[in-house]
């Protein structure tokens, strides 16, 4: 049982090791982001008066180089979750080979300007 | 079904399942018959995946905001405050909470651990997810 789990997809076609790969780079990832969504939950809801943080509270929270240094990684965790897990629902769609080039090459270009602009964003709000 | 690989041409499920996959690939996800709790999981993953990005981008776009100093922040937490929001919070609750515990599930079996319970752990992902989603919802709208 645990073998097909591995080795087929739910249509039942065999994975390629690629595949596998993302597979197994979905699953980190994913693992990674309960820790990290649940340290952001906490960090920007559960702990602050009033459930939200107001603009002063952002700042200070950020400028923590600690913080700074693990909301990159958020960012850049669930970019490449996300990016992965879109990139699968297309692909699942039977696109024709250039299609699924086309496709790859978007998920990385858009996860790769979203991170820039996340990186961007936090750093101009931390020298402000 | 010329296109399947050799070691699956002679399984009738196969077979149906690529039928489906042929003609409507999204109406494959919702194709209940064969395993009913795994197809919902499975369709309910990728629904919630969806949301889970809109609602990514949306964030990051919303958090441009903050470039604009107090004023542009703190209006905008006054907006998120409200009933509107709040009620959109328990919806993406729900996508955060079923995603991420699926995807547990999902990690788990696939790595070939409790593959042979994976029916009785998506009623436990369903289950903890209205539990943590009732408590949530709960606070939400009193605190």
């Amino acid at each position: 049982m645990a073998d097909v789990q591995l080795s087929q997809t739910k249509q039942g076609q065999p994975r390629s090791s690629a595949a596998g790969t993302i597979w197994l780079i979905q699953a980190f990832t994913g693992v990674l982001l309960v820790f990290l969504l649940l340290l952001h939950m906490i960090a920007h809801h559960f702990v602050v008066e009033g459930s939200l943080r107001n603009f002063e509270q952002v700042i200070d929270y950020i400028s923590n180089p600690l913080i700074f240094t693990i909301t990159i990684i958020f960012l850049i965790v669930v970019t490449i979750h996300a990016m992965l897990g879109m990139r699968a629902i297309i692909l699942d769609l039977n696109v024709s080979p250039s299609t699924r080039r086309v496709v790859d090459w978007a998920a990385v270009i858009i996860g790769i300007i979203a991170i820039a602009y996340g990186i961007w964003l936090e750093v101009v709000l931390v020298s402000m | 079904m010329e296109d399947a690989p050799p070691e699956l041409r002679d399984f009738p499920q196969a077979r149906k399942l690529r039928r489906v996959r042929a003609k409507n690939p999204i109406r494959a996800w919702f194709d209940v018959r064969r395993d009913r709790a795994g197809s919902w999981a499975f369709a309910l993953n990728r629904l919630t995946a969806l949301g889970l990005t809109l609602y990514l981008f949306l964030h990051l776009a919303v958090l441009f905001l903050l470039t604009r100093g107090e004023e542009g922040w703190d209006s905008f937490i006054a907006l998120a405050k409200t009933p509107f929001f709040l009620i959109l919070d328990v919806i993406l609750i729900f996508g955060v909470l079923f995603h991420g515990l699926n995807g547990i599930r999902v990690t788990l079996v696939g790595l070939g651990m409790g593959a042979d319970r994976q029916r009785t752990l998506f009623w436990v992902v369903t289950a903890v997810t209205i539990v943590l989603l009732t408590i949530s919802a709960y606070i939400i709208f009193t605190l």
